[in-house]
């Protein structure tokens, strides 16, 4: 077994419920394969339109496919999904540009680790597809930061932070490096192997980047795995 | 494991790469399964433009990312396939007429199944036309049709009511909200699901309470 770890990069959106899925998939793998997961936190609004891409949401009977696909994975991936009352309004009418801001901050404020970022993604993702709950007011972010472990001051100087210059930019900057990969949507994956990038879209290609990295894949849920028929 | 059969019904199109590989695969686990396979000869042009999609290869981001995933998945499914240069949306309606006068001449099961591989294998390995009756014909004959069977064949499949056939079950594949190639129905305990891409096996098996051991069953990769 190779004792340097794989790098796996998570492009990611909290408007984006697939990207759920994926997150929590290479969460529980992080220990079980040999992998340096980095979280990427992005704007899929901006990849979307980068890429000429449109939200599959936009194709009727992709969303209506969308809709019992996102039901049957809740259950097998062991996520409590659920859509927000008016999708398209918490898609594309709120958005997540001020959310995605707000992680970003999270991961330039977190030193020596990523548990904060993960914390208040997983917080933000539980908010908007799974309590049917705002993501883009002040008060919203603040409840989620709290709730993922941060102090009040700190989820303050997070907030203030998040509508700086910088964070701007950084947010841009990553999810122009999803672009550079010719990303058109989430979740995006790249494993480093032998330092070439294989990039991985959706989170319905494990048991293939499992085959690339060397690793084995033994479904959603390592420590859960399916009983035997 | 169950013992029932379990209904599966393969929509496809041969100018999807996809569903050459969903049906290798269903190909492979019929027996394993105890799957009573179907195959739903559609035209993806059909579907796509019916459903108010867009084929994914208009975009470009998306077409190089199938492309770099057809050599990795195509590797790990065991059906070597190679992008050809030039791909339009209207190459496969002769194809697809011809496989649906195949369909309903009511061959041996066998039959559709060959022609359907050696037209994929035309345009997804060799990169040779489909279009043309002289292609449709080599195709014929290397699935084991007679040069006889194949003329017949072929004039049917310029016949109206060929080309009904085609337009009904891509209407089939629509009544499901299909979007896209491949789509697979399945029956579970009178119930249809459906699963969208080459990409879902382990989910379906989920639901049959069957084992997903990888593409290619005689040499497991998973265990699950």
């Amino acid at each position: 077994m190779s004792s340097s770890r794989k790098v796996v990069e998570l492009f990611y959106d909290v408007v984006s419920p697939y990207s759920w899925l994926a997150f929590e998939v290479l969460c529980r793998y992080r220990n079980v394969w040999n992998i340096d997961l980095k979280f990427k936190p992005a704007y899929l609004g901006g990849v979307m339109h980068e890429s000429g891409n449109r939200p599959p949401g936009m194709v009727p009977n992709k969303f209506h496919y969308m809709t019992t696909d996102l039901k049957r994975l809740s259950d097998y991936f062991g996520v409590h999904l659920s859509p927000p009352s008016n999708v398209f309004e918490a898609m594309f009418e709120k958005g997540t540009l001020n959310a995605m801001r707000f992680v970003t901050a999270v991961a330039e404020k977190e030193k020596g680790g990523d548990m904060l970022v993960e914390r208040v993604s997983r917080e933000l993702w539980k908010r908007i597809w799974s309590t049917d709950q705002d993501i883009t007011q002040p008060a919203s972010l603040t409840e989620a930061g709290l709730k993922a472990g941060l102090s009040a001051n700190e989820v303050e100087a997070i907030l203030t932070l998040s509508k700086s210059q910088p964070i701007k930019d950084k947010l841009k900057s990553v999810t122009q490096e999803a672009l550079e990969h010719k990303c058109f949507g989430f979740p995006f994956i790249v494993c480093y192997v032998n330092g070439k990038p294989e990039v991985f879209f959706g989170s319905d290609r494990f048991e293939l980047m499992a085959h690339c990295i060397g690793e084995k894949w033994v479904g959603p849920q390592p420590a859960n795995p399916r009983a035997k028929m | 494991m169950s013992n029932s059969r379990k209904g599966v019904k393969l929509f496809y199109d041969v100018i999807s790469p996809y569903s050459w590989l969903a049906f290798e695969v269903l190909c492979r686990y019929r027996n394993v399964w105890n799957i009573d396979l179907t195959l739903k000869p559609a035209y993806l042009t059909g579907v796509i433009y019916g459903s108010g999609n867009q084929p994914a290869g208009a975009n470009p981001s998306k077409l190089m990312y199938m492309v770099s995933d057809l050599k990795l998945t195509s590797e790990y499914f065991g059906v070597p396939m190679f992008r050809p240069s030039s791909i339009s949306e209207k190459d496969s309606l002769n194809a697809m007429r011809f496989v649906t006068a195949i369909a309903e001449k009511g061959k041996d099961g066998d039959t559709l199944e060959r022609v359907s591989r050696e037209l994929w294998k035309r345009k997804w390995r060799t990169q040779q036309d489909i279009t043309q009756p002289a292609s449709l014909t080599d195709a014929g004959l290397k699935a084991g049709l007679s040069a006889n069977e194949v003329e017949e064949i072929l004039t049917l499949s310029k016949s109206q009511p060929i080309k009904d056939k085609l337009k009904s079950v891509t209407e089939e594949a629509l009544e499901y909200r299909c979007f896209g190639f491949p789509f697979i129905v399945c029956n579970v305990n009178g119930k249809a699901k459906v699963f969208f891409g080459s990409d879902r096996f382990e989910l379906m098996a989920y639901f049959f309470g069957e084992k997903w051991v990888g593409p290619q069953p005689d040499k497991p990769t998973v265990q699950m």
